[in-house]
């Protein structure tokens, strides 16, 4: 799998922003916050999200609306919104482009873009340093209709447009989204599948978001993945993650070694 | 090179192992931004960046660099009255926030019958008193237990420059070693005023200085120059003063 | 609702002092642009236009429909701006501002109404079937002179754009996809470009201001031109008066302009096609085709 590629805190009026391309999609993310919320949508308790997608072409329809719900529930289970009541965090995902073969894939195209939705949010989140609970990485999983009902065809991680016209049809698709600490935080499914199916792509996209299960949880990197230059291939979205993280802090400490 | 601080993500637990032992004098272990403490003895992060600790404060928090100013108490910030109300004035501190106070009495020598009068839009230098995610955060022009100004107060003419959060903290950090100011600040008069919101206030008496001064700043920032480009960068703005 | 936060008192002052003494906080001269930055995305008709820390996205997308019933022999030629939040937290989604409402307004007088697109040569069958060609506007990044950015987005988009090719038999139109044969690009008849002047006090003009001079200014002037020096349209919407001498001055600097951007402009866009033709596969197709 190729690492998506991420600019983070590239752009000057908003608080923080990301550009995320990754196999031919291309999101521009913001967010400003916390800011003054209009009394209307003022909650006494929480902090009130507001996710707005805007299509490459053409205003919103109800597929952009459809999605903004999507991550609205699933950003709001990982934003301390306690930590910041009475204020807006506004997220802003600018689609730039899609893949050419996005529309003649067959499969529901609001699933194929949502886990780089979700990871440009995501970023973006972390570079305005809102206050969140755990991190999240997302996966796309196809099943391709396999030549014979009984024998099931391998699954295809997180599938370039161009795969997924090359396995028409696919039977089913899949979006995964978990923590940090290894807890399913969405799944959306479309398609005809068995429940062994699922569980199946459930159990492969946890290993492709958080790597191997290993023993004591979550641990600190100090340094042993060094040598780790951008270019190569990170093993799961967790890393991926570290990685870029790992820049932006050395972009701001940099002055610290500075002459 | 420096080595690589400690790299944390939103989420993860700090062991116990990385957080200040407690062998200084105070036994309490106090949490820095980015830090939230789950009961009963779980530390997590809830924000990126490097791992910060200090054994002799027995403090720990995260240091980043990007986003908006939040306040916290204690913090030098450098805010913009907004309108002022019956008691106080409504001051902005980063633009499109909700609004913090600053009552008319909290100026020095301030009473009920000489209140200080500023203009919708003015700057005012002044300490955040009280911040609380409950409450709109507090402000103050006076240090209360002196009652003095303490240099706190109207900013009066100069020009505002906009910098990163962690420059503010740079140059207000009591050993910040920003060269450039003192070696431009040995030959030309100025002004300096920084506020942790990400604002420095430059007032050198006439518009070039002031500019050279608050650009060279920004250039600082932005190049995250050290001591040795800093020398050079100061040499450069006197010549052209 | 959320306002654009006002500049203070302070920054006001300093403004207006250094204009008087001929200073740009930036150090730019009067009529200088900021640096611009011009490129294109993978596929055709998208341009990324940065203007100092401005930036705008246009994009150029295609469709067929029916023509207007009272214009059979012209395709549809539409542009949409609309601002989001992540510009500025004073935009809201939904509720346009007077900003976004002048910038839409000044481009499709400058560009639609101008003629700067032959929309004859859209049309497919006269009365049944035409291309209708739609320009975003995105508004990735506001530190002022939107207009300008957003008009230079938009032609250069225009120009880089290639429609499919069609195949007319009779009543019967086939799109030709490119695979099938090499797109071709739109007729474009002129290149407008906006140049906006901003108005202080003692008649100082300013070129392409920031968002904080914007905020100080007395007034605008927002002049298009092409660069035979035709003036497409000129605007101010209210502000101090101006002498109309200073007026003629600002079409000649506005002239200068737009000629220095449309040779930029023009060398982006040759270098974008030369990486394009990487190993001369475009002369291949080419020659094919004239066969």
């Amino acid at each position: 799998m190729i690492a998506p590629e991420v600019t983070l805190t590239h752009l000057n009026r908003a608080d923080g922003s990301a550009t995320y391309t990754h196999i031919g999609y291309s999101i521009i993310g913001a967010v400003n916050g916390p800011i003054e919320v209009q009394r209307r949508d003022e909650q006494p308790e929480d902090a009130t999200i507001e996710v707005n997608v805007r299509p490459a072409v053409g205003v919103g329809s109800p597929k952009e609306r459809h999605l903004e719900t999507l991550l609205h529930n699933t950003l709001r289970s990982i934003i301390l919104t306690r930590l910041i009541p009475r204020t807006l965090v506004q997220i802003t995902l600018q689609i730039r482009s899609l893949p050419e073969e996005d529309d003649s894939t067959g499969v529901n195209t609001s699933l194929t873009i949502l886990p780089h939705l979700l990871h440009t949010a995501l970023l973006a989140l972390l570079s305005a340093s809102i206050p969140l609970r755990t991190i999240l990485t997302s996966v796309l999983i196809a099943v391709p209709s396999s030549a014979s009902p009984n024998t099931s065809s391998t699954p295809l991680l997180s599938p370039t447009a161009n795969e997924l016209l090359r396995a028409k049809p696919v039977r089913s698709i899949h979006v995964f989204a978990f923590s940090g600490d290894r807890k399913l935080l969405l799944n959306e499914s479309d398609g005809t599948f068995s429940y062994a199916e699922w569980a199946e792509a459930c159990e492969k996209a946890e290993e492709v978001c958080c790597g191997e299960e290993e023993e004591g949880g979550v641990k600190l990197d100090e340094g042993e993945s060094m040598e780790l230059d951008g270019q190569v291939q990170e093993e799961s979205l967790e890393k991926w993650l570290r990685g870029v993280v790992r820049r932006k802090v050395e972009w701001e400490q940099r002055w610290k070694s500075a002459t | 090179m420096a080595t690589l601080a400690t790299l944390v993500l939103p989420g993860d637990e700090i062991p116990h192992g990385a957080l200040p032992k407690g062998t200084g004098k105070k036994k309490t272990l106090t949490l820095g931004p980015g830090l939230r403490h789950i009961p009963p003895n779980t530390v997590a992060t809830t924000v990126a960046g490097a791992l910060a600790t200090d054994d002799k404060k027995n403090a720990a928090l995260v240091d980043y660099n990007s986003g908006r100013y939040l306040p916290f108490v204690g913090d030098l910030v450098i805010a913009t009255v907004n309108g002022s109300a019956a008691e106080n004035f409504n001051c902005l501190l980063t633009p499109n926030t909700s609004p913090a106070t600053l009552p008319h009495l909290a100026f020095e020598g301030a009473t009920k019958k000489t209140r200080p009068q500023l203009p919708p839009n003015s700057l005012v230098y002044c300490r955040i008193a009280s911040a609380g995610r409950d409450l709109p955060p507090e402000l103050t022009c006076v240090d209360p237990s002196t009652g003095k100004g303490e240099g706190l107060g109207l900013l009066k003419s100069g020009m505002l420059f906009h910098i990163s959060l962690g420059m503010a903290r740079r140059m207000l950090a009591a050993k910040g070693g920003i060269t450039l100011l003192d070696l431009v600040g040995a030959k030309v008069g100025f002004e300096v005023t920084v506020g942790r919101n990400g604002l420095v206030h430059i007032d050198g008496g006439n518009v070039k200085t002031t500019l050279a001064i608050g650009r060279a700043i920004q250039e600082v920032d932005q190049g995250a120059f050290g001591d040795e480009r800093q020398k050079k960068l100061a040499a450069d703005v006197l010549k052209n003063l | 609702m959320p306002r654009e936060a006002e500049i203070s008192l302070n920054e006001r002052e300093f403004i207006k002092q250094a204009l008087q003494e001929q200073i740009r906080l930036d150090g730019r001269a009067f009529d200088a642009f900021r640096p611009l930055e011009l490129t294109f995305g993978d596929e055709y008709g998208v341009a990324d236009v940065q203007l100092g820390k401005t930036r705008v996205i246009a994009r150029i997308s295609v469709d067929v429909t029916t023509p207007l019933p009272e214009r059979k022999f012209d395709g549809i030629f539409q542009i949409v701006t609309e601002f989001s939040p992540m510009a500025s937290p004073a935009f809201e989604v939904g509720r346009p501002t007077d900003a976004e409402v002048i910038l839409s307004r000044i481009l499709e007088k400058s560009i639609r109404r101008s003629n700067a697109l032959d929309t004859e040569s859209l049309c497919i069958i006269a009365g049944l079937k035409c291309f209708a060609l739609r320009a975003d506007v995105h508004i990735i990044d506001h530190d002022g002179g939107l207009i300008d950015a957003a008009c230079i987005a938009v032609m250069a988009a225009l120009q880089h754009f290639r429609r499919p090719d069609v195949l007319v038999e009779g009543e019967k139109a086939t799109i030709l996809s490119v695979r099938e044969r090499e797109p071709i690009p739109l007729s474009i008849l002129h290149q407008p470009l906006c140049v906006t002047f901003s108005y202080f006090e003692d008649e100082v003009f300013l070129v392409d201001a920031n968002l904080a001079e914007e905020q100080v200014r007395q007034g605008e002037v927002i002049l298009t031109m092409n660069k035979h020096g035709e003036v497409c349209q000129i605007a101010k919407y209210g502000g101090a008066t101006i002498n109309p001498l200073a007026l003629l001055n600002c079409t000649n600097v506005a002239l200068q302009k737009v000629k220095e951007m449309t040779t930029f402009i023009q060398k982006r866009l040759e270098k974008d096609a030369k990486k394009r033709d990487a190993g001369g596969l475009l002369a291949e197709l080419s020659a094919e085709n004239a066969r």
